[in-house]
């Protein structure tokens, strides 16, 4: 449990450093967001009067300080463009991109863990080379290209996925209760709507998680070759172990940690990636806010959607380090 | 095409749901769907500056006064007619006594009133337009009476970005922000459409508003659809499948393609838009001489700009008016010369100077219009160091003559076809970039601003062409831009799509009451 403690103290350290950090660096980008919201046109004076009302006009270390009190009572602030709470703004970007990323998670783990598996067994034969072109085509595809490809082809082309959006046209005025339709139309017993919300998925996760996938594929099949040449292989072996359940009961478990680490990072490099397939797909998400954001120099959104990002991807890695821990009782012995 | 039954059912379902209420004269049914590049901030009438949020709320509000889609002089809206005293500062303005808003509640002067004082006092930025706007009075319930500080002839045109709002929906919501997070997702319009679905990144729907004040003759859609795309292939692909039915952002290639290609259509709008390089004429450096800047003036091709960048979509300019407009002045800019550039540049040993531009590489024709004046300089033997930025960061730059670039890029967006909204914002000296507005150029000339002042406080429309004419010559002869281009507004649609036209007034947004679908 100190073990806990500790990560838990120092994820808080992080995301501290975190928000001053990307403090800093919106202050430094050029960009006055008094000049954006003060429109057209508008005079000096006019620019001057918002610059004050938005409190750009006050030291950075004071506008840090107000920021970080109300950051600790749960107050992400309000948007300078949308005039909504900007936490209200995040409850609305964050689950489309989350439901994205999930999915595009799950692909990747349903193809690297077993294919890493098998062509580390069969290491050096015809079938592993096969997967290691793949990894490698994989991992040499930007995302960008592989979603216009994927939507051209099969959505436009073929027609056998959509195009684009997050639900079909007739599904437009569905509101859910999380805003992740897929737990949206289990919930309301809507079956409908999640096929619809799947469908509309399967296109824009697979290319967000293609990278992933054939980085994640490496690592659990060198961790995996490493775990084959170890004794107690050998000793199953000649103990006349079948061959699953020396890959799946012994193998695989201790092989496994490694990839776990990767993958739990990699959740929070996908959410930062998901405004390429985003932008590509037509779907809203954070990614399109943080855009959009920046692009209007909206520093205290974008601060909230880098600190967002960062707490999910800590609590990925908390969660792979919970993994870990009770997948290796050992591992309570080492703290 | 199954996609394109699920949309024809959806559409017959809808129709049949959403017609009924209507007279029998009117054809009130189907689905518009808009596919747009950029997401709204809001939906609130102070930011209707922003074509974004204008284009949602053009047929969701009234103004007093408004330019229909395709015309170039106002029309009455709210208001049936006006006086104005001899002076100029005073507008008594009778408004209509039958005009209900979606809540239910009868327009009255009161709601004119408080949709000017909210403006006011939220610092909106839709009233910078307004020029020496002061206040606005209830005489009745019926008149309104509006006070400016000094005469300004635009004052008419310049009302229609002015959308009233039903003062008992929002009142109750002013808070402490002067109602802007409320009605920065609610609407509180009297215009034939309301908002039904505001999901600002994703889609917002309005729907067509039965007790419309206007009546609903002729055809239009019961629902108009707002799908928020920024990928122009994507948008492409929807349009293909049947799933948009507008497509304005796809690439000029594609809009060209499209052009033969049965089914659809694509609309060119005379738009009036002018893309500048502004040269610092305030700088110390080179640009600052008015022959360099002579010299740059005619190195750049806008026959080839308009011919290979444009597709041939557009006006060719000769200066920052559109050539059809009131008060255009011919050839006041000079025409591509690259061998008087040279003479120029070898009798003052220019060649080997090095300038600055600063631009937005987001915009293809501004990357295209770099290339070509860098390629252009580059063979006169001076350099041109391009910058790209974001907006923020570029109009960050200007507030002071130390960091403003040798050379900006800007396209001006007038907010009313008047060229007081060109010439006054691009030259008039309270309008320099160090004050806060968009002459880039820091161009400064105590004539040319007491032209522009005289034509804006004349009602007199022949005086005002006079004045215009003549400040744009006085301009012309200091070379404080090159006029790149007027770009058209190239819009692909379905041909399904009956009644799209235009709206100069309203550049980038799309008359949707107008408009109805096959």
């Amino acid at each position: 449990m100190h073990y806990f403690f500790q990560r838990f103290v120092f994820s808080l350290l992080s995301l501290f450093i975190l928000t001053l950090i990307t403090f800093l660096l919106s202050q430094v980008v050029p960009g006055d967001p008094a000049i954006v919201a003060a429109g057209p046109n508008a005079g000096a004076e006019k620019i001057e009067l918002l610059r004050s009302e938005m409190g750009l006009d006050k030291p950075l270390t004071q506008q840090f300080l107000i920021y970080v009190g109300k950051l600790a009572q749960g107050d992400l602030g309000k948007s300078w463009f949308t005039h909504q709470p900007i936490l209200e703004d995040l409850i609305r970007e964050l689950p489309p991109s989350l439901e994205l990323v999930i999915i595009a998670m799950v692909i990747n783990l349903v193809i690297s863990l077993p294919l890493g598996l098998c062509s580390a067994r069969y290491n050096d034969t015809r079938f592993d080379s096969l997967v290691r072109l793949f990894a490698m085509i994989g991992a040499g595809l930007p995302i960008f290209w592989t979603a216009l490809i994927l939507q051209n082809v099969i959505g436009g082309e073929l027609q056998l996925l959509p195009i684009a959006g997050r639900l079909s046209f007739e599904y437009r005025a569905f509101e859910g209760y999380t805003g992740f339709f897929l737990l949206d139309g289990l919930i309301l017993g809507r079956l409908d709507v999640f096929f619809d919300a799947l469908k509309h998925l399967i296109l824009p996760a697979f290319s967000l998680s293609l990278l992933f996938t054939a980085v994640g594929l490496r690592i659990t099949r060198t961790a995996m070759i490493s775990e084959f040449q170890k004794d107690y292989v050998l000793l199953a072996r000649t103990k006349a172990a079948s061959e699953p359940r020396i890959m799946f009961k012994h193998v695989f478990p201790n092989g496994a940690p490694p990839s776990l680490t990767v993958f739990g990072m990699q959740f929070g490099w996908m959410l930062g990636a998901t405004v390429l397939v985003e932008e590509i797909y037509g779907r809203p998400g954070i990614g399109r806010y943080a855009v959009k954001a920046v692009t209007q120099s909206d520093i205290h959104a974008v601060v909230a959607v880098v600190l967002v990002v960062g707490i999910v991807f800590l609590l990925a890695n908390l969660v792979v380090d919970l993994l870990l821990y009770i997948l290796n009782p050992r591992g309570r012995m080492d703290k | 095409m199954k996609i394109c039954n699920l949309l024809a059912s959806a559409f017959t379902v809808l129709s049949f749901s959403l017609a009924i209420p209507f007279t029998a004269t009117a054809d009130v049914a189907g689905t518009l769907i808009i596919a747009e590049n950029e997401t709204p901030e809001n939906l609130d009438p102070a930011n209707a500056t922003n074509s974004t949020v204008n284009q949602l709320l053009v047929g969701v509000y009234d103004a007093l006064v408004q330019f229909k889609a395709g015309e170039t002089s106002v029309s009455p809206q709210l208001a049936t007619d006006w006086q104005v005293s001899d002076d100029g500062l005073q507008y008594t303005f009778k408004i209509r006594s039958d005009v209900k808003f979606h809540d239910g509640s009868s327009m009255t002067s009161a709601d004119v009133v408080f949709t000017l004082d909210r403006l006011q006092a939220a610092s909106a930025a839709v009233l910078n337009d307004m020029g020496p706007f002061k206040s606005a009075e209830a005489i009745d319930d019926y008149t309104v009476k509006m006070t400016l500080e000094a005469p300004f002839g635009p004052f008419i045109s310049a009302l229609s970005r002015i959308y009233i709002v039903s003062k008992a929906q929002v009142e109750p919501h002013m808070s402490d922000d002067n109602g802007r997070g409320w009605l920065a997702v609610n609407a509180a319009g009297s215009g034939p459409y309301s908002v039904s679905t505001y999901k600002p990144t994703e889609v917002v729907t309005l729907n067509a508003f039965e007790g419309y004040w206007g009546g609903w003759d002729g055809d239009h859609v019961a629902e108009v659809v707002f799908r928020y795309i920024a990928e122009p292939s994507t948008q492409l692909a929807l349009l293909k499948s049947g799933e948009v039915h507008i497509a304005p952002d796809i690439t000029v290639q594609d809009k060209l393609s499209l052009m033969d290609a049965d089914g659809f259509r694509v609309d060119i709008g005379a738009a009036a838009t002018p893309l500048y390089f502004q040269f610092n004429t305030s700088s110390d450096g080179l640009v600052g001489d008015a022959s360099f800047r002579k010299m740059l003036a005619q190195t750049f091709d806008r026959k080839l700009h308009l011919d290979y960048v444009l597709q041939g979509f557009g006006t060719m300019p000769d200066g920052p008016l559109p050539p059809d407009w009131m008060g255009h002045s011919t050839s006041t800019e000079l025409p591509f010369n690259m061998a008087a550039a040279k003479e120029l540049v070898d009798q003052n040993g220019w060649a080997g100077s090095t300038l600055k531009v600063r631009y937005l590489p987001a915009i293809e024709e501004e990357q295209a219009a770099v290339e070509q004046l860098q390629s252009n300089l580059s063979q006169l033997g001076i350099k041109l160091e391009a910058e790209g930025m974001t907006w923020p960061a570029q109009a960050a730059t200007v507030q002071d003559l130390d960091t403003t670039s040798d050379i900006n890029m800007i396209y001006n967006f007038p907010s009313f076809p008047d060229p007081h909204a060109i010439l006054n914002t691009s030259f008039n000296s309270q309008n320099t970039g160090y004050n806060g507005g968009y002459n880039w150029a820091q161009y400064s000339n105590s004539e040319v601003d007491a032209l522009l002042n005289q034509a804006a406080s004349s009602a007199d429309q022949s005086e005002r062409a006079t004045l215009y004419a003549k400040a744009q010559q006085m301009i012309g002869a200091e070379y404080p831009v090159i006029t790149v281009s007027l770009p058209g507004s190239v819009v692909a649609m379905s041909s399904a799509v009956k009644g799209y036209r235009y709206s100069v007034a309203h550049h980038q947004t799309f008359n949707y009451m107008d408009i109805s679908v096959d």
